[in-house]
């Protein structure tokens, strides 16, 4: 009866023809689960919250940082990602939020990668518009698993756990967010279909949100997955400069410059750690590579000289190592005359 | 005082211009580190200085957008300031436009029948997920 029932559907729209254009997804398509290979995986561990009316965000971030190690009740992440205003949560909000939480916020690049990270065991928070570009109706849901031969994407959503839905309607509803995906991970899980500096992008974040702890783990996992990766070595110095661990900062930068002599970003972060412990000399040395390196940060790496040959001539090379930006506190450095 | 009113403006543009550049976030403890960023966009990024000026302006629009969203003024500050340069940087351009995920059927509440009826069709059709009822 239904296939009948849906023909004269099919009819009865093709008589108004601009609802039926309307109502044609954006081109071009590119389905995600839909007439893929069959397979079929379910991420296990995931727990479900139930998502009360617009709250969707939250309960959807529960899940997937339940999943991941970090237990907390939708409330207490209602306060971290809801936009009162707009009755719902803003895609920048979950990943701030993720952040804050100590997790890897990591966008899917296209439809084709929700299969694979399922398959590596990571949920997904995708963000579908169940309405029309015209009728909006946003909602965020987790993606568990998928089956290719029936067809069918499992979703935690609304109140419904772990509910099979149709692949086709579902890339229906996921392609109107441009395929908006979001993965939540623990520092130091790599995402299966992460490119090197989109990571990279996704841990400089975690140091933006102040996670220095959190972001040095994950450049750790990044260096494992990318051994010599200019972008994780600099990223482990930043992290334990900030944290003032400059020996550890130092062993970081020393490896960036081995495994990439050609980058002056490297050589003028390893000068300053150089001079911040007091070792002007060699910090000047390095410095004039990152110098000769030149390159779009050639002003910076210009600064960083001038700023050491300043700091080695005020210090008159004192026996002990100290680092000099403590010398701004210092007494000798007021002008003569001064209490 | 007629000279105090003369510089009044300068004095003011000045004092504001000092605020800002406080206030703008340095990485690290010496601005001469220069950050992970600067490896990740290098050569098509533009200058650390700018891009530091950028994105402070970009956070700053993104975090009102946020408050005039009804959040918390400290809490939209702080999920702004939990966003890269690049992240901040692009969405400060489109905020009002992007799209908040909230929940199904209440999001049509008073809408017409015939946005109804649309959407029961389109439902039927699996272009569109609203309905418990339709079942696919």
């Amino acid at each position: 009866m239904f296939p009948t029932y849906r023909r004269r559907l099919v009819f009865a729209l093709s008589c108004c023809g601009w609802v039926s254009s309307c109502a044609t997804p954006p081109s071009p398509r590119v389905d995600s689960v839909a007439h893929t290979d069959a397979g079929a995986t379910e991420v296990t561990g995931v727990p479900f919250h139930p998502q009360e009316t617009w709250q969707c965000g939250p309960a959807a971030l529960a899940m997937v940082l339940g999943w991941s190690g970090e237990s907390v009740p939708p409330q207490a992440l209602v306060g971290e990602v809801y936009s009162p205003a707009r009755k719902g949560s803003l895609q920048a909000s979950m990943v701030a939020a993720a952040r804050r939480h100590d997790r890897v916020a990591f966008t899917l690049s296209g439809p084709a990668d929700l299969t694979r990270e399922l398959e590596a065991g990571n949920p997904v928070i995708v963000l579908q518009n169940l309405g029309l570009s015209w009728v909006p109706v946003w909602h965020y849901a987790v993606a568990i698993g998928y089956d290719g031969a029936a067809n069918t994407v499992t979703l935690h959503t609304g109140t419904s756990e772990a509910k099979r839905l149709s692949a086709t309607v579902f890339d229906n509803t996921w392609a109107r967010s441009g395929y908006w995906g979001l993965l939540v991970l623990p520092p130091g899980r790599v995402p299966a279909t992460a490119g090197e500096t989109a990571y990279l992008r996704a841990v400089e974040g975690l140091e933006q949100a102040g996670r220095q702890e959190t972001a040095a783990t994950a450049y750790q996992g990044a260096l494992t997955r990318w051994p010599g990766s200019l972008g994780a070595l600099v990223g482990m110095a930043n992290t334990r400069y900030a944290s003032g661990d400059l020996p550890g900062a130092e062993s970081a930068l020393r490896a960036a410059t081995r495994h990439h002599p050609g980058s002056g970003i490297a050589y003028n972060n390893l000068a300053q750690v150089l001079s911040d412990q007091g070792r002007h000399a060699e910090a000047l040395a390095v410095a004039r590579r990152a110098v000769e390196s030149g390159g779009s940060y050639s002003q910076d790496f210009n600064d960083t000289l001038k700023e050491i040959v300043r700091r080695r001539g005020s210090s008159n090379e004192s026996t002990h190592a100290r680092p000099s930006h403590w010398q701004d506190q210092d007494h000798s450095q007021h002008p003569a005359g001064q209490p | 005082m007629p000279f105090l009113r003369r510089y009044a403006g300068l004095v003011i543009r000045m004092q504001i211009l000092a605020l800002l550049l406080a206030f703008l976030p340095a990485p690290g403890v010496n601005a001469a580190m220069l950050g992970t960023r600067s490896v990740l966009e290098q050569g098509a990024g533009p200058s650390e200085e700018r891009a530091r000026v950028d994105s402070f302006l970009a956070r700053q629009d993104v975090g009102a957008a946020l408050r005039a969203q009804g959040v918390d003024p400290l809490e939209a500050r702080i999920r702004a300031d939990s966003l890269t340069e690049t992240e901040v940087r692009r969405l400060a351009e489109r905020i009002d436009r992007i799209p908040a995920g909230g929940n199904a059927v209440g999001a049509i509440v008073g809408a017409l029948v015939f946005v109804f009826i649309v959407l029961l069709i389109t439902d039927l059709l699996g272009l569109t997920n609203i309905f418990p009822f339709v079942n696919r």
